[in-house]
């Protein structure tokens, strides 16, 4: 084996090892397990912190009830959903903090999931 | 030149026959003493209890009982020395807005008089007496942007407004009447400031249309009273604060059993503050940094200044709250729910909180008028024979119900600009109580109103049914506004004096 081929393979198995820790593993990035509200919950981006604060909503429906809603709540996202909610008003008070009522559902959906 | 006179060496029994004695010599009662003295040859007497410098025997005369929702000492918000509660005030300063001279339809008892515009010409010259700066509390916008960003709302119900400082400057201390004030009162000849110098009563003629006198006393250094002395004026001022004006009416009750002017059961009565809730609320400012102007006072043009949130008058009328300035203060660090909040939202906004800042939000609220907030004469004398005071304090669920609102709207208007989000820290009536604090502004005891049954004073100051008895200061304001009393009763001090030169001369 010459030099070339050496270097090039561990190379090959550093990317694959790299690749395995970013699939398989959370060293790099936070895995979820699969969910049926994936499509809703790829909206947030650290879904750890979504789910402590969803955690502590109260009154909300059972998990498939609360996706069913939010996909009609949020046919151009999030970040539109809540922008739409704030400027009408739609506001939920999570341990006092002044939320748009899309993003608790949708951490509360994390939580539940 | 009229040197300061000290009342214990008059002669007992002595009377003065001025044309206006004013009683107190605090903001009110020097404001409208220089302002008479202006361009008239009126003889004013000025009287005072204290003298320039505090006297804990004299500052005694203040203490009373209180019972209702908690409230500060009576002797602790008030200073009986010459230039009153300016020899503790914080500078702060404020006009009133046009709102709280309204009638307010969902505000019971509301309306003053008369519209702010009555005081236009008057707040300048206010504004000049509490060495605050130029005018500037519309400007500060424009002002503040040139020095720091503001911090950006979204459209809604509350606006950037502006306190300006009497004059604090460095280490400078805000305006203090009295010693600020010494020179002129001493320059004008038809002043005669009169210190130690106590009314007792107010006694009027039998027919109870007219003051007759004021009996007056010196209090004794070992106690007691000292000597008896006697004013005959043609007018006479109360100028004594909101609690001392409403005691001395009260008990002044020889002629009218109930106390002068209180024929209608109004003296006392409506006694009002601006109560000061501490860490009300947590504001996250998502970019971390906040211009200095929010947190403390900061020089800006030529003014001392300080940015507050307040309503919009379409806000208060839309939502039907009363008025509220709410103020950023000290550096908060957020749990981890907090935390959880912030990234969660500032995700779902868009928006970069990597530099995210927590602050303590507080607040000054004016207070719903409550005829049962009231102050009363007890048994119990003090060392001049005066039945002391009882305040009755009340703050009602609704007047925190009230300022919640405002806040959650707050809340939203820097969500809507992506600048940070808000937390609201209390919710129960313990949650508001818990970090209370009152702003010392005694209001509203000898209410203004053109109705009789309804206020003590009519528009120009004068007790109803009495020729020539006035009331000076914050105890005749009918509502309170948010904004601290010292700029805006001295407006209407001097719009007293105004009236004053053509009834007394």
């Amino acid at each position: 084996m010459n030099r070339r081929a050496l270097i090039a393979g561990l190379a090959a198995a550093g990317a694959a090892v790299a690749a395995g820790l970013y699939r398989f593993t959370d060293v790099f990035v936070k895995h979820h397990p699969a969910t049926p509200y994936d499509d809703l919950l790829t909206h947030l981006p650290d879904r750890d912190q979504a789910k402590r604060l969803g955690a502590l909503v109260k009154g909300t429906p059972d998990a498939n009830a609360l996706a069913a809603q939010l996909r009609g709540k949020m046919p151009r996202g999030l970040s539109a959903a809540a922008k739409a909610d704030i400027a009408a008003g739609r506001l939920v008070e999570v341990e006092g903090w002044l939320l748009p009522q899309s993003m608790v559902l949708l951490a509360a959906l994390a939580a539940k999931s | 030149m009229s040197e300061f006179v000290d009342a214990r060496t008059l002669p007992a029994g002595m009377v003065l026959t001025p044309d206006i004695a004013i009683v107190g010599g605090g903001p009110a009662g020097i404001s409208l003493a220089m302002a008479l003295a202006n361009n008239t040859k009126l003889d004013l007497l000025l009287l005072e209890s204290g003298s320039a410098n505090f006297d804990p025997a004299v500052q005694a005369l203040y203490t009373g009982s209180q019972s209702g929702d908690a409230y500060a000492p009576l002797e602790v918000g008030r200073l009986r020395t010459l230039g009153g509660g300016t020899n503790h005030w914080g500078g702060w300063s404020r006009p009133l807005d046009a709102i709280d001279f309204e009638k307010r339809d969902w505000v019971p008892h509301s309306g003053w008089p008369f519209p702010k515009a009555a005081l236009d010409a008057y707040y300048p010259i206010a504004q000049n007496l509490i060495e605050a700066g130029p005018w500037i509390y519309d400007k500060g916008d424009s002002v503040a942007a040139a020095n720091a960003p503001m911090m950006p709302l979204g459209e809604g119900g509350l606006y950037t407004s502006w306190f300006q400082f009497s004059k604090m400057r460095g280490d400078v201390v805000p305006t203090r009447f009295g010693a600020r004030y010494e020179g002129s009162l001493k320059a004008a000849a038809n002043i005669k400031p009169l210190l130690n110098a106590n009314v007792t009563a107010v006694r009027l003629t039998p027919n109870a249309q007219q003051v007759d006198r004021l009996d007056a006393a010196t209090l004794n250094p070992e106690g007691g009273i000292g000597k008896r002395f006697t004013i005959r004026p043609r007018h006479v001022v109360m100028a004594a604060g909101g609690m001392e004006n409403a005691r001395l009416l009260l008990a002044s009750n020889d002629v009218m059993k109930a106390g002068v002017g209180n024929q209608n059961d109004l003296v006392g009565r409506f006694f009002g503050d601006n109560p000061i809730p501490r860490n009300v609320a947590t504001l996250v400012v998502f970019g971390g940094k906040l211009a200095s102007y929010y947190g403390s006072t900061q020089t800006l043009g030529e003014a001392r200044m300080r940015a507050v949130f307040a309503p919009t008058a379409a806000f208060a009328r839309s939502k039907k709250v009363m008025g509220s300035l709410t103020t950023l203060e000290y550096p908060v660090e957020l749990d981890d729910i907090g935390k959880a909040a912030v990234i969660t939202a500032a995700n779902a906004l868009g928006v970069d909180a990597s530099s995210a800042r927590a602050y303590s939000v507080g607040c000054g609220m004016e207070l719903l008028p409550d005829r049962d907030r009231r102050l009363t004469l007890t048994g119990e004398t003090d060392a001049l024979g005066l039945p002391r005071l009882k305040l009755h304090n009340i703050v009602s669920d609704a007047d925190f119900a009230l300022y919640r609102q405002t806040l959650a709207e707050l809340g939203r208007q820097v969500l809507a600009s992506g600048a940070g989000l808000l937390r609201i820290n209390c919710s129960r009536r313990e949650d508001w109580l818990k970090n209370m604090d009152w702003g010392h502004h005694h209001l509203g005891t000898v209410r203004m109103h053109v109705d009789p049954r309804q206020g003590v004073v009519d528009g120009d100051g004068k007790v109803h049914g009495i020729a020539n008895l006035f009331v000076a200061g914050s105890a005749v304001f009918p509502t309170y506004g948010a904004s601290n009393p010292t700029l805006n009763l001295i407006a209407l001090t001097l719009r007293l004096a105004d009236h004053l030169k053509k009834v007394a001369t």
